[in-house]
């Protein structure tokens, strides 16, 4: 199989600050790799870098192509959904105007109607509440918009940044599910960021350790579950 | 209360035109945060494009929707070469550009078209209709007419289409909508043409009632103002219905208070005041909160 995201010896920062010192990883087609670290390991940053949010050096290559020079709309437009720290809800706007924004870009009506059904069954809550502003939504029900809309981008790759992130226990488990469901069943790649190792190393099939900007571990999800120095030393439990 | 209904309409008619230059400067505001300080420059100066058009043999009603697709190039323009460069610089740097182009467009204006006002046929009628024993003029029914359809099309096109959705998600949402794949830049520039061909729908309204000379929008974009403040200065349907009761209100205020006439433009100001001290969000404005 090749790759359809890949990142050659990237380095990026803000300003004078240098947080990437060289990362490379690749995530294959319909993959779930997760990339753990602690507070400042770069895991953010390195999204960040492939979606054209920061300056980078390096290679970011997707489906092939490189991003080099690709502007965050376009490299948005090739088909990478990518759900931000803060899960970037348009709080102004409607549950039904957010949705929508996920699937403005695309012309095949019928296939979207579809992915609409398929959005409200996983999410039930979201179709209830269509015609409410986005700020009235709890934090999970956010979280479940911010995955809605991005399932409705019908990616190739999703870049989900902690989508555990200020939810209850039960909340996590079932939107973790439907991430394992979405990947499942549209063969959709996902790249997690995850501050909780345990439950995105049970989801992915590889995993990266990032430290202080570089990948300290890499290798599958299971053999990183049972390696007990790894998980004391880089994941915390 | 004939007199008083007389006054209300008439007002409504003003404030059409206030609301027009109001929901201008709302456009804007959601695009860059700050409000365009030369929108009723803009105004004008379309204003006299639409004068020229109409001197030059041309209907007034092929003249201005020309004059408004001329002014909406012509925002997208500004946007693009003025704005555009500074887009990330110092709220204070904005204003004093938008003050500048202010002077700018104001000085063209003079040097093309001079300082002598001139007077601007109006395209409706002189006469009046008997509504129930209320006389209203059909120029204020058409200034009526003429603003509330282009004020409807502007809604219509903001809540009702999925350029309007992009539009408010990138003024209101600038990182998130590009991770949407929505070219924010392009839309903020959008925003600028929409404002500025609503501004110029205010100028040529305004036009006949008074003359047109550059310095013609001045008390306008006051009245303006303060109808956008009141309306809470981030609502489009703000901005309608602030220019609506500001328009009224200096209408009725003029007309009941003595020797009020050299103080209307006082009570525009005043408003302003008042709704900043009383209610600084307007009356359809949110809190401004921020999350931490």
């Amino acid at each position: 199989m090749t790759a359809l995201l890949e990142l050659e010896n990237v380095r990026a920062g803000y300003g004078s600050t240098s947080v990437l010192h060289g990362v490379s990883l690749s995530v294959l087609e319909g993959q779930v790799v997760s990339l753990l670290g602690a507070n400042g390991a770069g895991k953010t940053t390195t999204l960040r870098a492939i979606t054209g949010g920061v300056r980078w050096t390096g290679d970011i290559r997707f489906a092939g192509r490189s991003l080099r020079r690709t502007g965050t709309e376009d490299v948005v437009r090739r088909g990478i959904a990518h759900v931000p720290e803060g899960r970037g809800i348009c709080t102004e706007l409607t549950v039904d105007e957010n949705l929508k924004l996920g699937s403005h870009l695309r012309r095949d009506k019928a296939e979207v109607a579809k992915d609409y059904d398929r959005v409200f069954e996983y999410f039930p809550v979201l179709k209830e509440r269509r015609r409410l502003s986005a700020s009235t939504l709890s934090g999970g029900e956010q979280q479940m918009l911010a995955l809605a809309r991005a399932l409705l981008m019908r990616p190739r790759l999703m870049l989900l940044d902690e989508p555990s992130l200020g939810l209850a226990p039960m909340v996590v488990r079932s939107i973790f599910e439907i991430i394992r469901s979405i990947n499942q069943t549209s063969n959709v790649a996902v790249l997690l960021v995850e501050q909780n190792a345990r439950i995105a190393l049970d989801l992915s099939s590889s995993a990266y350790v990032l430290e202080v900007g570089r990948v300290a571990v890499h290798g599958a999800s299971a053999e990183l579950q049972d390696n007990e120095s790894v998980r004391r030393s880089y994941l915390g439990y | 209360m004939q007199e008083f209904l007389q006054l209300v309409v008439s007002g409504i008619s003003t404030g059409a035109i206030f609301a027009s230059l109001a929901l201008a400067l709302v456009l804007i505001y959601n695009a860059m945060g700050l409000v365009n300080f030369a929108q009723g420059e803009m105004a004008m100066f379309a204003t006299f494009i639409a004068y020229t058009l109409v001197n030059a043999g041309m209907s007034f009603w092929i003249a201005f929707p020309v004059t408004m697709v001329l002014a909406f190039g012509g925002g997208i323009l500004i946007q693009r070469v003025v704005i555009r460069p500074v887009e990330r610089a110092p709220v204070l740097t904005l204003v004093i550009i938008t003050l500048g182009l202010a002077t700018l467009v104001n000085g063209v204006a003079g040097f093309l078209w001079g300082y002598v006002p001139r007077s601007f046929a109006s395209p409706f009628s002189p006469d009046s209709v008997d509504l129930g024993g209320v006389f209203v003029s059909y120029r204020d029914l058409g200034v009526i007419a003429v603003s509330g359809l282009v004020l409807l099309a502007i809604y219509l096109l903001l809540q009702h289409t999925t350029v309007g959705l992009t539009l408010r998600a990138a003024a209101h949402h600038p990182e998130a909508s590009r991770l949407l794949g929505v070219h924010v830049s392009w839309m903020l520039a959008l925003g600028w043409g929409l404002a500025s061909a609503v501004g110029a729908v205010s100028g040529m309204m305004v036009a006949p009632i008074l003359l047109l000379e550059p310095n013609m929008m001045q008390t306008i974009i006051i009245y303006a103002f303060a109808a956008a403040v009141l309306g809470g200065i981030e609502s489009p349907l703000g901005a309608v219905v602030g220019g609506l009761l500001v328009g009224v209100t200096v209408n009725l205020a003029g007309a009941y208070i003595p020797n009020a006439g050299d103080l209307q433009l006082a009570f525009g100001l005043g408003i302003i005041i008042l709704v900043l001290i009383l209610k600084p969000n307007g009356l359809f404005g949110r809190a401004a909160t921020r999350r931490v």
